[in-house]
C-alpha cells in the first residue's frame, strides 16, 4: 500500500476568548473582547455562528464535540427583564452583583464567548424542512409526534442503524447493553469449546462472551469512540469505531453524520474513492495526517486517532496524488 | 464532660458517615475520641485523601469503602487509563491495617497484583465487594480464594474480569465453609460446577449465591437443593429444553426455599420455566428480570428490575397487585433503536405511581414523555426519593404539546419535597433549572444531558440546590460564567462532572489556581484547547 501523508489545512480561527475574573460587562461589544487576563489561553472552539459560513450542513449546536441535537432557543420574551448579576463569589465572598446582563440569545455580555444559533441564522430552507410534518425529516422520533410547528429548531436522529453517533447515551451500563443481542441466539451452550474439567491448564475458556463478540463482529477491546470533523463544519461528532467492521460501514454512519440534509446527494462511498469534493482522513498515533483506506481495517484501528473529513480543495499536496488515485483503483 | 468510655460507648451507636464526620467535628475531644473507635471509613472519591492520612486518623479501621472512577464511567465517557488505581490503597493498608476485615470498592482498577496483597496481608479478611471494577483476572480471584481462610462475601457487581479459567472457585480449600455471600454473575465463562457444586454444599450459611449466565437451568436445582437456606438467589441462564423431570426438581427446588426473598438472574428465558418460581413469589421481595424479555410478573415485590418489553400493560398490573413496590426500574431492551416495539410509554409509570404507595426511587428508560404524565406522578407520588428518567431520544419534547418538559420537571421537583437524586432528559430549557434551584433543596445528585440553553441554567442549580453534593453535566451550552461565580459552592460538594460543554481552559485553570481545595482535572486529546470533562472533587 502507498501512504499518504497531508499536511494539516489550516482553519478559520476563532477570535481569542480570554477568561478572566473580570469579564462580565454587559456593556461590552460583541466582539469577545473582555478584559485581558494574564496569559490565559485562548479558546478555539467556541462558536459564533455570525462569522462562520453556514453551509447547509451546520447544526443547531452549541459545543464543539459530540452532539447534533439542536438547543432551543430561549425566546426573548421569556427572559425580557431577567437580568442576572453575578459576580464572581470567589473565595466565599457570595454573589457581588457587579454586572448585569441579559441572558438571552440575541446579544450582549453573556454571549461575548457563545452566540445560541437560532433559526434566524439559518437559510429559509432548512427552517422550513424543520416545520413539515414528513417523517423524512432528520428528526427520529416517535411516529406519534410531528417535528413542526415550534420554534425549537428539530433534533438530529440520534442513532443511525450501524452504530450510535453519542457516545454513552442512552445511559446503559454494559451490563445491559448485551440483552438484545443475546437474544438472537438460540443455544449458548452449544458453543462452548473447551470444558474447564478437562483442562486444567491456563489456556483460556471459550465462552458465551466470545461467543457474542465474535459473532457481533465486535473486538473485545472496549467502546472505542473517535472525534470526527469536517472542514467547513465547527461541530464536530464522535463515531465508535468498534461498532463497524468495514471502510464501507464506517464511511455510512459519517455520510449520515454529516451530509444527509445536503442538497448535494453525496453516495457513501464517495468519501472513500476520492471522487466526491471531500476526502476522508485520519489522524494516526504519530500525528501524521493519512487517508483513509488504505490499509486493512484492522489496522487502521490500532492506529486511528482521529478523523477529519477534509475538502478536496482545500489540500494542494493531495490533488496530485488525488490523480493517481483514480487511475490507480482502490479495492 | 462525659469520661471518654462513656462517649467511646456513645459514639458506637453511629454507623452512618456524615453522623460520625459530624461528631467529630465538634471539639478536638471528640475528634480524638471519634477517630479512634471508628471502625468503617468511607471515601467516595479515592482522589480527594492521601491513604497514608486516613490511616494514621483512623488507626483502628476494619472496613474500607472507597469509590473510582466518576459515573459516566458506565456509559464510556471516561478514557481509559484515566484511573481510580486502588494499588496504592491496598499497599498502604497491607502496612497500616493488618486486621483489616472487609473492602468494598466501586469503580476502581483492581489488579491480580492487589488481590494477592490484599489475600495475603489480612488474616481475618471477610468480606470483598468489587462493583464495577475492572483490571483483574481470575488468578486473582483464585489468590483469594486460596488464602482467605475466612471470607465470607465474595462479590462481584457487574466486574470486567479477564477469565483465563474456570478454575479459580476449586482454589477454595475443602475446609473452608465460611461463605455467606458468593456472585459471580458478572463473569462471561464457565466455572467449574463441580468445584461450585462442592463449594454450595460445604457453605452453610451460604445466603446469596448469584450465577453466572453458563450455568444451565438443568442443574439449578442441584445446587437449589444444597441451599435451601437462600435468601437471595440469582439463576443462570434460564432456557432449556422443556422437560417434566428438569421442571419438577426445578419446582421442587424453589419450594424448599422457604427464606428466599430476592431473585435474578434469568437470562434467555423459557417462558415454560417461568410457574416454578410462582411458589416463592409471594415471599419475594426483589425480582430482577432485567436480561429476561418476557411480560409476566404477577408478584409481590419491593424491588422489581425489568425490561420494557413489560410494557405499559404489565405495568399496569403491577400497579395493581405490586402494593408494596418501593423502587422500580424499566430497562430499555433495545437502547440503541430510535423506534420501538415494545409498547412501552409514560402511561406504564403514571399507573404505578397511582397504584403503587410506597413507591420511592424510580429508574424510567422510555421513549415518549408528557409534561402532563410527569405532573401526575408527582402528585401521585410525593414521596419519591429518587426519579431518574431517560427517553432515549435526546432533546425530544413533550410529545403531545411539543413544548420542553421543563413544567414537568418542575412539577416533579416542587411535589417531591424529599428528593436527594434526579436524572432528567428530553427537551429542556434554562426554566427547569430555575425551578430545580428554587424547589430542590433536599436534591443530592443531579444528572443533566443536553439540556438548557445557557450559564443561568447552570448557576441556577449551584447557587438553588442547597444538598447538592454530586452534579454530573453532559452536552449542555454551560460555560465558564456560572462555573467560576459559583467556585465557592463547588468546595462543598463532592464532584462535579462536565463534559462536551462550553467551558474553557482557561476557566479550568482558574480555578484550579483560586480554589486550592479543589483538584480540577481537564482530560481533553487536544492540547490546549477547549476542555471536555472537568472533574472536581472535593475534601
Amino acid at each position: 500500500f502507498f501512504l499518504k501523508k497531508i499536511t494539516f489545512v489550516k482553519h478559520n480561527t476563532l477570535p481569542n476568548m480570554d477568561v478572566t475574573l473580570g469579564l462580565l460587562n454587559g456593556g461590552d461589544d460583541e466582539d469577545g473582547g473582555g478584559v485581558p487576563s494574564d496569559g490565559s489561553t485562548t479558546n478555539r472552539s467556541i462558536l459564533t455562528g455570525s462569522k462562520e459560513d453556514n453551509n447547509n450542513n451546520n447544526m443547531v449546536v452549541m459545543s464543539s464535540e459530540v452532539t447534533s441535537s439542536s438547543y432551543p432557543v430561549v425566546g426573548d420574551e421569556s427572559l425580557d427583564g431577567l437580568e442576572l448579576g453575578l459576580g464572581l463569589g470567589i473565595g466565599g465572598g457570595g454573589g457581588g452583583l457587579k454586572s448585569k446582563m441579559v441572558a438571552s440569545g440575541g446579544g450582549g455580555g453573556w454571549n461575548q464567548y457563545a452566540r445560541i444559533l437560532t433559526a434566524k441564522d439559518f437559510p429559509t430552507s432548512l427552517v422550513s424542512k424543520q416545520n413539515s410534518c414528513s417523517s423524512s425529516s432528520s428528526v427520529n422520533i416517535p411516529n406519534n409526534s410531528s417535528s413542526s410547528g415550534t420554534k425549537r429548531t428539530a433534533t438530529d436522529s440520534v442513532s443511525p442503524p450501524n452504530g450510535t453517533s453519542v457516545v454513552g447515551w442512552p445511559p446503559v451500563s454494559k451490563a445491559h447493553r448485551m440483552p438484545s443481542l443475546a437474544s438472537q441466539l438460540k443455544s449458548p451452550t452449544e458453543n462452548f469449546v473447551s470444558k474447564p474439567e478437562q483442562n486444567k491448564s491456563k489456556n483460556r475458556t471459550v465462552g458465551l462472551k466470545d461467543y457474542l463478540d465474535e459473532r457481533n463482529g465486535i473486538s473485545n477491546k472496549k467502546y472505542r469512540s473517535v472525534k470526527v470533523n469536517m472542514d467547513g463544519t465547527l461541530i464536530g461528532r464522535k463515531v465508535d469505531l468498534n461498532a463497524h467492521t468495514s471502510y464501507e460501514m464506517l464511511a455510512q454512519t459519517l455520510h449520515e453524520m454529516f451530509f444527509r440534509s445536503s442538497a448535494e446527494a453525496v453516495k457513501p462511498s464517495r468519501l472513500l474513492d476520492g471522487t466526491s469534493e471531500f476526502v476522508l482522513t485520519y489522524e494516526d498515533k504519530d500525528g501524521d495526517c493519512m487517508l483513509v483506506g488504505d490499509v486493512p481495517w484492522e489496522m487502521f484501528l490500532s492506529s486511528v486517532k482521529r478523523l477529519r473529513i477534509m475538502k478536496n480543495s482545500d489540500s494542494n499536496e493531495l490533488a496530485p496524488r488525488f490523480e493517481e488515485n483514480n487511475q490507480r483503483h482502490r479495492d | 464532660m462525659f469520661p471518654e468510655e462513656v462517649l467511646e460507648h456513645v459514639f458506637s451507636f453511629l454507623t452512618s458517615h456524615t453522623d460520625r464526620n459530624s461528631v467529630s467535628l465538634v471539639c478536638k475531644t471528640w475528634y480524638e475520641m471519634e477517630r479512634w473507635c471508628r471502625k468503617r471509613v468511607f471515601i467516595g472519591n479515592c482522589y480527594a485523601v492521601n491513604p497514608k492520612v486516613i490511616i494514621k486518623r483512623f488507626p483502628e479501621v476494619k472496613g474500607v469503602e472507597l469509590k473510582g472512577k466518576p459515573h459516566f464511567a458506565d456509559f464510556n465517557l471516561v478514557p481509559e487509563g484515566w484511573g481510580g488505581f486502588v494499588w496504592p490503597w491496598v499497599v498502604e493498608f497491607a502496612k497500616g491495617y493488618p486486621w483489616l476485615e472487609e473492602i468494598r470498592l466501586k469503580r476502581m482498577v483492581v489488579s491480580d497484583e492487589c488481590l494477592e496483597i490484599v489475600a495475603k496481608s489480612f488474616s481475618k479478611f471477610r468480606v470483598l465487594v468489587l462493583e464495577s471494577c475492572d483490571g483483574f483476572s481470575t488468578d486473582g480471584l483464585a489468590s483469594i480464594a486460596s488464602h482467605c481462610r475466612n471470607l465470607r462475601v465474595l462479590d462481584l457487581r457487574e466486574c470486567e474480569v479477564e477469565e483465563l479459567s474456570g478454575h479459580w472457585l476449586s482454589h477454595f480449600p475443602d475446609s473452608f465453609t465460611s461463605l455467606e455471600v458468593l456472585n459471580i454473575a458478572c463473569l462471561g465463562s464457565e466455572v467449574s460446577f463441580s468445584a461450585l457444586e462442592r463449594l454450595v454444599a460445604r457453605s452453610p450459611k451460604l445466603k446469596t449465591l448469584r450465577l453466572n449466565r453458563t450455568v444451565p437451568l438443568e442443574k439449578l436445582s442441584t445446587l437449589l437443593q444444597r441451599a435451601p437456606q437462600l435468601i437471595d438467589f440469582g439463576t443462570g441462564s434460564y432456557s432449556a429444553e422443556i422437560r417434566s423431570d428438569v421442571y419438577s426438581s426445578l419446582k421442587d427446588a424453589f419450594s424448599s426455599c422457604k427464606n428466599l426473598k430476592s431473585l435474578s438472574g434469568f437470562w434467555d428465558v423459557t417462558p415454560a420455566y417461568l410457574p416454578v418460581v410462582h411458589s416463592v413469589c409471594s415471599q419475594l421481595t426483589s425480582l430482577n428480570l432485567s436480561y429476561a424479555s418476557t411480560q409476566s410478573p404477577e408478584l409481590t415485590k419491593i424491588r422489581l428490575v425489568v425490561l420494557d418489553c413489560i410494557e405499559d400493560t404489565g405495568l399496569n398490573t403491577v400497579s395493581m397487585t405490586c402494593k408494596d413496590l418501593r423502587e422500580l426500574v424499566v430497562f430499555p431492551s433495545e437502547p440503541f433503536v430510535g423506534d420501538a416495539e415494545v409498547q412501552l410509554t409514560e402511561q406504564g409509570l403514571v399507573s404505578v405511581s397511582q397504584g403503587c404507595s410506597k413507591l420511592q426511587s424510580v429508574l424510567y428508560f422510555c421513549r415518549q414523555m408528557s409534561n402532563s404524565a410527569l405532573i401526575s406522578i408527582s402528585k401521585n407520588r410525593p414521596n419519591l426519593t429518587c426519579f431518574r428518567l431517560c427517553i432515549i431520544e435526546p432533546t425530544v419534547p413533550d410529545y403531545l404539546t411539543l413544548e420542553p418538559l421543563d413544567v414537568g420537571f418542575g412539577s416533579i421537583v416542587e411535589n417531591c419535597k424529599q428528593l436527594t437524586r434526579l436524572s432528567m432528559s428530553g427537551l429542556l430549557t434554562d426554566r427547569v433549572f430555575e425551578y430545580i434551584g428554587t424547589h430542590a433543596k433536599n436534591l443530592d445528585m443531579l444528572s443533566i444531558a443536553f439540556a438548557g440553553d445557557s450559564d443561568l441554567g447552570l448557576h441556577h442549580v449551584l447557587s438553588g440546590c442547597d444538598s447538592l453534593r454530586k452534579l454530573e453535566i453532559r452536552d449542555c451550552p454551560f460555560g465558564d460564567k456560572a462555573l467560576l461565580a459559583n467556585a465557592s459552592k463547588l468546595e462543598k460538594m463532592r464532584s462535579l462532572w462536565m463534559s462536551s460543554c462550553l467551558v474553557s481552559f482557561g476557566a479550568c485553570k482558574l480555578l484550579g489556581q483560586k480554589m486550592p481545595g479543589l483538584n480540577v482535572e481537564v482530560i481533553d486529546e487536544r492540547e490546549n484547547l477547549n476542555s471536555l470533562p472537568e472533574y472536581a472533587p472535593v475534601e
